[in-house]
């Protein structure tokens, strides 16, 4: 993951466009997804989901993610941790990579 | 239906291959038209009955009531907007009376539950969506319906296979007859996948690949190899008999008798003594001789076996006086869906005062011969029919609808 922020902004509204089926007029970022764009907590998480596939990485157990109100906030969010959650996922894959291996040899 | 309520049925919808509205249902009957067609890869090129699962048309639900729905619940909120609309019931009166709703599927969506065992299997389970559950919960029909229509009475979901839809009409008839419910959206619904198909293929009770996919499906006849899987739904609003004249509400008919019997020791087999014990059962339930019956329709999926067992039983306490057809020579066997699905056909032909025949059925089986078979259209007035539909595990259930109530 190493984007521009357009990039991060185009993959953001592109998910809630295409999944949550927004309107891309609607699509500022001091709008909040509770109250302003209608979603819902099982929607977020659906979101999330989405973003995580789309980038390559993990946001299980990240508590930052869980604390975003605005599109804004989402934005600033991947900007500022993309090269940490990049590391985090390829660390990830490393270890899984070194598991399997250990599991081979066995 | 022995209770202290009379129920009779106010609205009705459904959601087939064979049409999204019952008059186009038995037109497209009544020309003698397939749903059957050849199968992809995923279902080892078997014949299918599919339903269009067209994300256009679903888009008539909102986001945030579709997000939570697989096909099978799609096609259930649809047939229950069209069978409240047909009932002329506002979103108030619904309130008012805590409607509820009954409806049941073989095993909630197969689509889902697919893709959640690929994800899982290899290793992506983070990747579920949220939605996982509620599309695939062996309920999903119910609560959907039930959050689509905005009910908030009793949520039930009868899950016996092929026999879940009448089984929720006899349950949501039952709480209306006993005077616990006054409106309840009841039906059946399903979709078919390999899992579904490839069972039944695994028991020799699939109809294998056919050079013409649309002969596949041949209840009752002497060459019959097999079942063919559809999918669809049906919902019907069912209503104490003295608030539905009240309001002044069109009445189809009346639910006059249902039953609901076991053999005690069934698996794949259909059992013969059961089946006529639930169907004189049934008669006795709405007090009727079975002589007063003016049409059965069949749950006869074209397996070997099963048809042979219900056309015994049907001949047993029918004899020869009644005719008989199964729509699934036409349908596929719809499933959870097929009990209320083709009873909404019944309902047309009894509007037309025309019998629709045993699709394919040229050459009876001896085996199920001694009954009065409609091997083409018959002109005859509906006043009192039988419905049944039978279930892997030994359920069988039987209903009788009187018209002009």
């Amino acid at each position: 993951m190493n984007l521009t922020r357009d990039e991060i902004i185009e993959a953001v509204n592109g998910a809630l466009v295409n999944e949550m089926e927004l309107d891309p007029a609607d699509l500022s970022p001091e709008k909040t997804f509770f109250d302003d764009l209608g979603l819902d907590s099982l929607d977020m998480v659906d979101l999330m989901i989405g973003l995580q596939r789309k980038f390559g990485i993990s946001l299980r157990d990240n508590e930052e993610i869980k604390q975003v109100r605005t599109l804004g906030d989402v934005y600033d969010f991947f900007e500022k941790n993309q090269a940490m959650l990049t590391a985090q996922a390829e660390a990830a894959k490393a270890a899984a990579a070194q598991a399997a291996q250990q599991e081979t040899g066995k | 239906m022995n209770g202290l309520k009379r129920v009779v049925i106010t609205g009705s919808g459904i959601y087939s291959a064979l049409g999204f509205t019952p008059g186009e249902l038995f037109d497209n009957l009544a020309a003698g038209k397939s749903a059957v067609v050849r199968a992809g890869e995923e279902e080892n090129f078997l014949p299918t009955a599919p339903a269009p699962r067209d994300p256009e048309r679903f888009r008539a639900l909102p986001r945030t009531l579709r997000r939570a729905m697989a096909p099978s619940a799609c096609f259930t909120a649809m047939a229950g907007l069209a069978a409240l609309q047909d009932s002329g019931l506002t979103q108030d009166e619904l309130l008012a009376l805590s409607a509820g709703c009954a409806v049941g599927s073989t095993m909630g969506s197969v689509s889902t539950l697919r893709e959640g065992y690929a994800l899982v299997i290899s290793g992506q389970s983070d990747r579920l969506s949220p939605m996982h559950f509620f599309k695939a919960a062996s309920h999903t029909t119910a609560f959907n319906l039930a959050r689509t229509l905005g009910l908030n009475g009793a949520i039930y979901s009868p899950c016996s296979a092929c026999a879940s839809g009448l089984q929720s009409m006899g349950l949501g008839a039952a709480l209306i007859s006993a005077g616990q419910a006054t409106v309840m959206f009841c039906g059946g619904a399903d979709e078919t996948g390999s899992e579904v198909s490839g069972s039944f293929a695994l028991m020799y009770a699939h109809a294998p690949v056919e050079d013409d996919p649309t002969q596949s499906s041949q209840p009752f006849s002497a060459h019959r190899k097999g079942l063919v899987c559809g999918e669809g739904a049906a919902v019907f609003c069912l209503e104490e008999y003295e608030h539905a004249v009240k309001r002044g509400a069109n009445i189809y008919g009346e639910i006059v008798g249902y039953s609901s019997n076991s053999g005690g020791n069934g698996l794949s087999q259909s059992d013969a003594p059961a089946i006529a014990r639930c169907m004189t059962d049934t008669c006795k339930s709405a007090g009727i001789s079975p002589a007063d019956i003016d049409y059965i329709s069949a749950h006869a999926t074209s397996t070997l076996q099963g048809d042979a067992a219900e056309a015994a039983a049907i001949r047993e306490v029918f004899g020869a006086n009644v005719p008989v057809s199964s729509l699934k020579g036409h349908l596929g066997h719809t499933l959870g869906a097929s009990g209320p699905l083709e009873m909404a056909a019944v309902f047309e032909m009894a509007r037309h005062g025309v019998l629709i025949p045993t699709r394919n059925l040229v050459d009876v089986d001896p085996a199920c011969a001694g009954i009065d078979h409609l091997t083409a259209p018959r002109e005859k007035p509906i006043r009192i029919f039988f419905k049944n539909s039978f279930a892997f595990g030994g359920i069988n259930a039987s209903m009788i609808c009187k018209l002009n109530v």
